[in-house]
């Protein structure tokens, strides 16, 4: 799977260099978050996987510190330590809108969806979500404040998202009515932490070329009309040096400073290529955090009723479709345990990636700095329900304890979503629907 | 919104001074008209007349104005040139100087000094003869860089041609996706605009579960930002620019959001196809009533439905719009120019390329592969190809196998992608390097080009502020076939009506009215309640839309711009200005047109929307209208005042009409000098109100709307009211020059002079001879422009 190229390959695909790339990486003086003391950055990480689990081959039997990982979690097992599971902990929402499309819509906003003309395989058709999503709350938090403030606030990750804006594609609402677009395509995402860096470099690039034209042109003019163009050209050598300039004192930066992700060229996006693409998002979401680009991820693989083909699993159908098969098709019970399993590898990739890099200018790695918050729309694919969702924290974001099972009982998920706020230092009075927040933040989190 | 216009903030008189709005307007001062009137060889008599005149400047005036008239700092800076007769000079010296010692040089030593700055330095044909005019390089201006890019993408695609049909073409189906066999109504809109509450919207269609498809062209006729708003109570999908670019997605139709809103940069003369899907989808629950629209915000304007007039009924070719912001040029010749060179300017073409090589990466280049999928791509060629053709267009050239040629598409084309081997990169470096390239930055560098490559080069520049770009013209140029003066007009014939001429002939006309310098404009609202900003809307529209069909008729005839009885008008203008503004019909469209009631309507002389813009916001300003006319319509050159003044206060003469109050303020000698010929100009249109409502009487007195003119041979022409001063214009030499030079200056962006010290007379003439068809004496000046003589020089 892991086909990528040399760091060399790729930069000569992609025209930029190291320096060019580091012009927007960590370089001080950008006027975003303060270098000075400052308490310790905390970030959070959605990622979305679709369709529900195999509930009995997901949540550990015991509650507490001492606590066994099943078959789907055993990716994990090196971060046991540092993870929560939370189970019993259920979405309320009713309202306009099918299973999945309150399953996504309302997963991260706590709140019921307008209605509107989508219809789903049941119930009532819907629209957008009516509220902020928690993501989204926190990232403009943080943005209000210049010491957390960052270039980008937050980066909303895919891994094919189907092309189109409907209620099943979307989990995160900048407010009402305002779904936001993950970004899938990872060259895309790549422009838009990198590109106006790319642009220096290959506006640099050319100059020379530039020159020789001017050199030509000046030529085939007459005299009088010379001074127009020799003034010209002396603006392209000023533009020239500066960028050398700079260039090469962000180069200095970059021999001590952060890598850029290396992205093999040419992944089209395509159901074979998800694995790559996964790793491709997640290594510029760990180079975003170094940079202290954004804060807050989200990371959203395919979409409400997804249907990845696990072709490299062995896999042919649909996730979706096999989802809807009943416990005693065993033959797809294996396959989703399978390939939730593999969702369970993307989590564990991240957080090793996020383990393995050291914080920059503070304690510990990112990982100690980071929680990673694993969720999917439904607790179980062929229920459709909304209980027990699926909730795995990783990582030490939030401040909670960590390393243990807990069991909540069926509280409505939008304490959790209270519980999330007040773990990113910004404690609201409720979330979402407030008939679902009565009872406060959930107990025993930290 | 801003208020740019100094004496519009004129809530209180004593803010407004009469230098802050005269500074606003820039003074035409290369107008090389008057080139005639002096004999190239000064008689003997004049010569003795001239060197009596020359000691006498040396001795009583040099101190101040300097010894070639360029003015002296700290005395009097402002250079001696102007377009007064000598006769007035003589008058104005006699009168006036030396300074506080008028008396020093009357009668024939005043007229001595006159004939010699007249003929040494002051009079157009002096600056001309001084200093030749000759064609200077320049670099693209703003809309010349906007229009080329833009061109740039059209070249892949085509552009459409003018075309009478407006609307939208629609399609209605039963269901809610498109089914050959369920399509009920196939018809032209006139504009997008439903409320088919929870009816069907047409015979055999289900009100609850249907779909419509509008596809069309929306025409801009001015470059700005527009916001484009749709409203729509069902889920709509539209595109916008190209079918297949996004503009808005409301798949879903969600809560009561209805509402949506984007403002995009439109290049002006370029029509953007647009389609929307819009579809009721049957539902459990309650259905929504369907209601749609599609309006915008224009420039300047307020919003309103999306005019038929500016809909056409089919999609045209994908069109591309520059979104990057780029400075604006120089203008101080009465006309854009680019001659600086800023680092704001260079940062913008470097963003204006990179937005370029992105839509080209999008779209230009996987359409190429798919017309040229089979051809040979053995080491990249076929992306070769398309990059050849970019420089190509780009560059305004043909790539052949001479030396030169095959340097250039090695440097700009093969090195660039042997660079990389990744496809869209190669793309970036070569716009990149081609679109900062002073070969496409400066089109008349042309020099070591053929001459039909030239000509075609500089067509496109005059009639299109763009390059070469649609492929019958490209073709004629490799063909060699502009080299004649008939091979030039019949092409300047054929791109004479395209949309992007007729956009540039309305910036004409925007910049010979000085519209730019007319907007936001308020009125009293005690005095003229309902004068608001829809109403100001509705006549610019008016304004626009008349221009537009006196010009693009068959006549094309600059005379019934001041006398065409006949506009345009809307139901709010004509409950403002009353029955002589009533539509001739009550149905069709928003904008009708009025009768030919033979009241004083008088083109755009009079139209209300002038006439308000050059008035203050309770009363009258013979001043600006008089300064209008005199600096806009008929082309002579005025003075700033001396000092800044504030104007008398009506409250303070309360007995006095305007005109007196006028006359009282400006009657001292050094005003009359000026104010002489702007009063009599300005008092004739008296009869019209701070808003343009014809009036007979102001505070119970008679107005008088008697005026005067001396043309630039010095004759005296009197008229009385508006009637008569239109029918003076329309047939006056003056004016007549003054629109030849403004058109030719804004069309070429050089001075007539640059080809020939006669080419204004001559393009005059013809002008004349034509009947004064605006469309023939533009395909005259391309013609001038474009006729290139000489051979290519080699480098």
């Amino acid at each position: 799977m892991n086909r990528y190229l040399s760091r060399r390959d790729f930069l000569l695909k992609t025209g930029i260099s190291v320096a060019a790339a580091n012009l927007v990486l960590g370089v001080p003086g950008l006027g975003f978050a303060s270098q000075a003391e400052t308490p310790r950055k905390k970030r959070m990480v959605v990622i979305f996987s679709p369709n529900g689990v195999i509930p009995k081959h997901f949540w550990p039997d015991e509650e507490g510190k001492d606590f066994q990982l099943k078959r789907i979690l055993e990716p994990l097992a090196d971060y046991k330590d540092k993870m929560l599971t939370l189970h019993g902990i259920n979405n309320r929402i009713k309202g306009d809108g099918d299973g999945h499309m309150r399953g996504i819509g309302c997963l991260l906003t706590g709140i019921e969806l307008f209605p509107g003309d989508v219809q789903g395989g049941s119930d009532t058709p819907a629209g957008w979500s009516m509220g902020i999503s928690v993501d989204q709350h926190l990232r403009n938090q943080l943005q209000a404040d210049p010491a957390t403030q960052t270039r980008f606030g937050s980066l909303e990750f895919g891994v094919m998202v189907p092309d189109r804006a409907d209620t099943w594609t979307r989990m995160s609402y900048a407010g009402a009515n305002q779904p936001v677009a993950p970004i899938d395509n990872p060259y895309q995402m790549f422009d838009k932490l990198y590109g106006q860096a790319r642009n220096k470099e290959l506006l640099a690039s050319v100059l020379d070329n530039l020159s020789d034209d001017f050199r030509k042109v000046e030529q085939m003019i007459s005299s009088e009309d010379r001074r127009l163009l020799q003034d010209h050209l002396a603006m392209v050598r000023e533009v020239e040096k500066e960028l050398q300039t700079e260039l090469s004192r962000k180069s200095d930066v970059a021999s001590v400073g952060h890598a850029v992700p290396e992205l093999p060229p040419n992944v089209e996006e395509q159901n074979e290529n998800i694995p790559q693409i996964s790793r491709m998002q997640m290594d510029m979401m760990v180079n975003s955090f170094v940079a202290d680009f954004a804060r807050i991820a989200t990371f959203q693989i395919t979409n409400s009723v997804g249907q990845p083909r696990m072709k490299w699993l062995g896999i042919e159908e649909g996730h979706h479709e096999l989802s809807h098969e009943p416990d005693s098709n065993e033959d797809a019970y294996e396959k989703l345990i399978k390939i939730n399993t593999w969702y369970s590898e993307q989590v564990a990739y991240l957080a090793k990636r996020l383990a393995e890099t050291p914080e920059p200018g503070g304690q510990g790695s990112l990982l100690d700095n980071t929680t990673i918050i694993w969720t999917n729309e439904l607790g179980k694919g062929n229920s459709h329900t909304r209980d027990n969702i699926p909730f795995i924290m990783v990582g030490g974001g939030l401040d909670f304890e960590m390393g243990r099972s807990l069991k909540f009982g069926g509280v409505p998920h939008n304490r959790l979503l209270m519980s999330i706020c007040e773990g990113m230092g910004h404690p609201v009075p409720s979330f979402g629907n407030t008939d679902f927040c009565g009872d406060g933040v959930l107990t025993g989190l930290s | 919104m801003n208020k740019t216009h100094n004496f519009r903030h004129g809530c209180v008189w004593t803010l407004c001074t009469v230098v802050a709005w005269m500074h606003t307007i820039p003074c035409i001062v290369a107008d090389e008209a008057a080139l005639q009137e002096t004999p190239a060889e000064p008689p003997t008599q004049h010569s003795v007349l001239l060197e009596r005149g020359a000691t006498i400047y040396r001795e009583q005036c040099a101190s101040c104005h300097g010894d070639q008239g360029q003015g002296v700092d700290g005395l009097y800076k402002d250079r001696l040139v102007g377009d007064d007769t000598t006769g007035e000079l003589t008058k104005l010296i006699t009168t006036t100087m030396p300074k506080d010692e008028a008396d020093q040089c009357v009668g024939e030593d005043a007229k001595a000094v006159a004939e010699f700055i007249h003929y040494s330095f002051y009079s157009d044909a002096a600056q001309i003869r001084n200093r030749p005019p000759r064609i200077g390089l320049a670099r693209l201006t703003a809309n010349q860089l906007r229009q080329s890019i833009a061109d740039l993408y059209a070249h892949f695609d085509g552009i459409v041609g003018p075309t009478r049909d407006r609307g939208v073409k629609a399609i209605y189906f039963n269901g809610h996706r498109w089914k050959n066999e369920e399509k009920k109504i196939e018809r032209v809109d006139p504009v997008i605009d439903f409320d088919f509450g929870r009816e069907s919207p047409g015979e055999g269609i289900d009100a609850k579960s249907f779909y419509i498809y509008w596809e069309g062209g929306l025409k801009a006729d001015v470059t700005g930002r527009y916001e484009i708003i749709v409203r729509s109570t069902c889920s709509f999908v539209m595109d916008f620019g190209k079918i297949g670019r996004q503009f808005f997605d409301n798949h879903v139709q969600s809560g009561d959001k209805t509402e949506f809103r984007q403002t995009v940069t439109l290049t002006a003369g370029r029509v953007y196809p647009f389609k929307i899907d819009f579809i009721q989808r049957e539902r459990k629950t309650e259905l929504p009533p369907a209601v749609v629209s599609l309006s915008w915000i224009p420039p300047r304007g307020v919003e309103e439905i999306i005019p038929t007039r500016q809909l056409i009924p089919y999609s045209p070719q994908a069109t591309f719009s520059l979104q990057t912001t780029l400075p604006p040029d120089d203008r101080s010749y009465g006309y854009e120019r680019g001659i600086a060179i800023s680092r704001e300017w260079d940062d913008s073409t470097t963003a204006a390329a990179l937005e370029f090589a992105d839509i080209a990466v999008a779209e230009l280049w996987p359409r190429y592969q798919r017309i040229h999928k089979k051809d040979a791509n053995e080491n990249r060629a076929q992306l070769r190809s398309f990059l050849a053709e970019v420089v190509e267009t780009a560059f305004r050239i043909s790539l052949n196998d001479d030396p030169g040629d095959k340097e250039l598409r090695q440097r700009h084309v093969d090195q660039q992608v042997d660079t990389t081997p990744d496809d869209a990169e190669a793309i970036r470096r070569v716009v990149l390097l081609a679109l900062k390239s002073p070969r496409f930055l400066y089109p008349l560098a042309d020099q070591t080009q053929p001459q039909s490559h030239r000509a075609a080069n500089r067509l496109a520049l005059v009639m299109f502020d763009s390059l070469p770009s649609d492929e019958w013209l490209q073709k004629l140029a490799r063909q060699d076939k502009l080299k004649t003066e008939e091979q030039i007009k019949s092409a300047a014939y054929r791109m004479v009506s395209d949309y992007r001429t007729q956009a540039k002939t309305l910036a004409l006309m925007h910049a010979w009215l000085n519209l730019d310098h007319l907007h936001d404009i308020n009125k009293d609202q005690q005095q003229f309640p309902g004068f608001n900003d829809e109403l100001e809307h509705d006549l610019r529209t008016s304004l626009n839309a008349f221009i537009e069909d006196t010009i693009w008729s068959d006549a094309s005839d600059f005379r019934q711009l001041l006398l065409a009885e006949r506009s345009y008008t809307t139901d709010r203008i004509a409950e403002f200005y009353g029955d002589a503004w009533k539509a001739e019909s009550d149905e069709g469209p928003r904008l009708r047109m009025t009768g030919a009631d033979g009241t004083a309507r008088l083109g755009l002389l009079n139209h209300p929307f002038l006439m308000s813009g050059l008035a203050y916001h309770d009363s009258t300003s013979p001043i600006h209208r008089g300064v209008f006319l005199i600096r806009y319509m008929l082309g002579r050159t005025l003075r700033p005042p001396a000092e800044a003044f504030t104007p008398l206060s009506p409250d303070l003469h309360p007995d006095l009409t305007t005109r007196e109050r006028v006359a009282l303020q400006t009657s001292p000698e050094g005003c009359q000098v000026c104010h002489l010929k702007i009063n009599g100009l300005g008092f004739a249109l008296e009869n019209y109100d701070a808003v343009g409502r014809f009036r007979t009487k102001e505070h119970s007195k008679n107005i008088d709307s008697a005026g005067r003119y001396a043309d630039r041979s010095g004759a005296e022409v009197s008229f009385s009211g508006a009637a008569e001063l239109a029918r003076f214009l329309a047939e006056s030499d003056d004016a007549h020059r003054s629109f030849v030079n403004r058109a030719f200056q804004h069309f070429v962006k050089q001075p007539p002079a640059a080809y020939g010290t006669d080419t204004l007379e001559k393009l005059t003439k013809k002008f004349r001879e034509s009947g004064y068809n605006i469309r023939e004496l533009i395909v005259q000046i391309a013609a001038v422009a474009a006729k290139i003589d000489n051979e290519p020089t080699t480098p």
